[in-house]
């Protein structure tokens, strides 16, 4: 019977251990607001970032060969869901690196509580708050999205070189709406602008009517709204225009969102306007466009040029660190420095070779150069969308 | 800001909301009194119910408000199919249980949804309605049925618990169930019934809040707090309590603007709850001391 038991339990380690793969594949997390206020863009943001990872696969894989496998994490656009996202993944999964989380306030949580101390590096492809600068992140923490405090700046010169100089200001507690916010307040007022309303809400109310009523007081025509286009903000626009508290509408990026075309109607949006982040036009993008398209993407959805970029940075970044965590943000300084030879979207088996022969290389993505700053920024360049024939398309370009 | 601005802007939208709490908290209410446990998964099985009717509308075609009653009765019918499920068998363990449990029915349900009906933001009616000019006072079309469908369903609900034998028998339960079981009262039929109303009163509530707003698969749960302040307010198992505990509870929301930030409005209904359990516990109207 002992002898029986000997050989089960031999037999079962030897299984456990030829089961074990001779490479162990590399993971790397990818957390999005799948659910939350931000669902109707994060599909297409998680889609964008599997096609870097697909990319890397098809193409001789990571470090010897190994697969990068992507664990999908749902951050909800929300701290508590971000941590606990942040946690599974860092914790259970072991991943190396994470892209995402997608919201500014979930970025911050997943940052402070769990990737910091843990030492992985984070890339946000969407969070924008002029917070995450501020962190104290040990420099692991990156965004291939510019941060609000240029967009809330170009937002406030652009509305009062069209003749807009008095709004009224309608911003989500917390921290994207709040940062974008004050970007927004202390440069339209700097610039001769005059705010006649500043107010918070909190998200998931039924009805803002009341807050619509109290900004209108100000005497203002046009309510920039600083929301979600899926969540607060699509209420907040739909209770304006039913009954009729401002003629005009400026969202922030995140208003550049599909639900208000499908829930209010084109034809009822023709005074809104939303400023987003552009690609600037280059190579680059074409590239990344082609390849999107041949997976059924769609390039123009919000956010997926930057979390192909955030992906795509992440995995040369693993590659050059040789798949030492420590190494990893040094090494995503260094393969996106803008010196080097020039690896562009979908370029993997180029930039493994060339990072094995040690070659210094320089990553020139869909959404920009992405040359961080000391403090894990991009600049970044943006433009002011307009609804056209139910599409969101260009209005002015926005300096 | 003159008196019709106040009327237009201020009370006539928190009227609406608070109807739609209202329907939620009569809910409430009526597990409190019959079951005796707080029900936290009341508003994500209103989601559940809003969602059921997008689904008549989409898939059936049918008109917007008779999709209503459908939802009503195919929720109902879910809400005691939760009940033998989840709650049947921890009827006899300590409350908090069957509560906890509420909780991640609450989860289960919300997921159920998202899986199903993914998680953008859907609606009824696509496009805008622009409200109609009443003598002054502006309302919607639906507004006005939301208010009015309120007070129906719960005069319904009132006559049918005051003149009907099974109506009778529920009160009975709720004053003291050994009592009722010893008089012949079917504590598991009470328990059924209680069920189908909850359900479908969570499905009303769900089916107003989605056709004023939007259909948004965290739209039960944001509700919770705000119908769990109305029942309270109004006082534990009095339906009309509950009703005036709601429409003050969404009145009190949207005036709060006028004296606080607005990112407080959303503090208003528990701080309303804070001090009524601090002040009066047994509510406005005298209900039951948990």
């Amino acid at each position: 019977m002992k002898n029986v038991r000997l050989a089960l339990a031999g037999a079962l380690l030897g299984a456990t251990a030829l089961a074990a793969p001779a490479q162990a594949d590399v993971k790397i997390g990818l957390l999005g607001g799948v659910s939350g206020p931000i669902a109707a863009m994060a599909p297409a943001m998680i889609d964008s970032a599997q096609l870097a990872i697909q990319q890397v696969n098809d193409q001789g894989g990571i470090l010897n060969g190994e697969k990068l496998v992507p664990v999908v994490g749902d951050s909800a656009c929300n701290p508590q869901n971000a941590t606990d996202a942040a946690t599974k993944a860092v914790n259970i999964e072991g991943v190396i690196a994470i892209v995402g989380p997608h919201c500014s306030g979930a970025v911050l949580a997943a940052a402070n509580s769990v990737a910091v101390p843990a030492g992985v590096v984070i890339i946000t492809p969407s969070g924008t708050s002029p917070e995450i600068s501020k962190l104290d992140d040990k420099d692991l923490v990156f965004r291939t999205v510019p941060s609000d405090d240029f967009q809330g700046r170009a937002l406030a010169r652009t509305l009062l070189e069209r003749g807009t100089n008095k709004v009224a200001v309608a911003y989500l507690n917390n921290d994207y709406g709040k940062g974008l916010a004050e970007a927004f307040k202390v440069e339209f007022e700097d610039k001769g602008g005059e705010i006649a309303g500043f107010a918070a809400h909190e998200e998931g109310k039924a009805s803002y009517r009341s807050d619509l009523a109290e900004l209108a007081d100000g005497g203002a025509d046009t309510l920039v709204i600083f929301d979600y286009g899926d969540g607060a903000g699509l209420t907040m626009l739909r209770q304006a225009l039913e009954n009729g508290f401002f003629e005009n509408f400026v969202g922030g990026d995140g208003m550049k969102s599909d639900a208000p075309i499908k829930e209010l109607g084109a034809e009822n949006l023709t005074t809104f306007t939303a400023s987003s982040p552009v690609g600037a036009q280059s190579e680059a993008l074409e590239v990344f466009n082609e390849a999107f398209k041949g997976v059924g993407g769609d390039p123009d959805a919000i956010f997926v040029t930057t979390s192909y970029d955030a992906a795509f940075l992440a995995a040369l970044a693993i590659e050059k660190a040789g798949g030492d965590k420590a190494k990893v943000a040094e090494a995503l300084r260094s393969v996106s420095d803008g010196k080097g030879e020039t690896i562009l979207p979908g370029e993997w088996q180029k930039a493994k070779e060339l990072i094995a022969a040690g070659t210094d290389i320089d990553y020139k993505g869909a959404a920009g150069d992405h040359d961080f700053d000391e403090l894990g920024d991009v600049p970044g360049v943006y433009a002011l969308f307009k609804v056209q024939d139910g599409a969101f398309v260009v209005d002015t370009e926005m300096k | 800001m003159d008196f019709m601005e106040l009327l237009n802007f201020y009370i006539v939208p928190g009227l609406v909301l608070g109807s739609i709490y209202a329907l939620g908290a009569v809910g409430i209410t009526l597990v409190f009194a019959i079951l005796r446990y707080a029900h936290l998964a009341h508003g994500d099985i209103a989601t559940l119910g809003a969602f059921i009717a997008f689904a008549a509308v989409t898939l059936l075609g049918l008109p917007v408000y008779a999709a209503l009653p459908v939802a009503m009765v195919v929720t109902a019918f879910a809400a005691v199919g939760i009940d033998r499920l989840f709650y049947d068998y921890l009827r006899e363990r300590p409350r908090i249980v069957t509560v906890m449990a509420s909780l991640g029915v609450a989860l289960m349900v919300r997921s159920v949804v998202q899986v199903i009906w993914g998680v953008d933001a859907e609606s009824y009616i696509r496009g805008i309605a622009r409200p109609e000019n009443w003598w002054g006072i502006r309302l919607k079309d639906r507004e006005i049925v939301t208010i009015l469908s309120m007070i129906g369903l719960v005069l319904a609900l009132q006559l049918f618990l005051m003149k009907t034998k099974w109506g009778k028998a529920m009160r009975a339960m709720s004053d003291n169930p050994n009592l009722a079981l010893l008089s012949g009262v079917d504590n598991g039929k009470v328990v059924f019934l209680t069920w189908l109303i909850v359900g479908g009163l969570c499905a009303a509530s769900g089916f107003f809040l989605g056709l004023n707003t939007e259909l948004k698969s965290m739209m039960g749960w944001q509700m919770l707090l705000p119908m769990f302040a109305a029942a309270i307010l109004g006082g534990v198992g009095r339906i009309e309590g509950a009703v005036l505990g709601g429409l003050i509870v969404g009145v009190a929301e949207e005036v709060s603007v006028i004296f606080l930030p607005s990112e407080y409005k959303a503090a208003t209904a528990f701080a309303i709850l804070l001090l009524m359990l601090l002040v009066r516990p047994t509510g406005l109207l005298r209900g039951k001391v948990l």
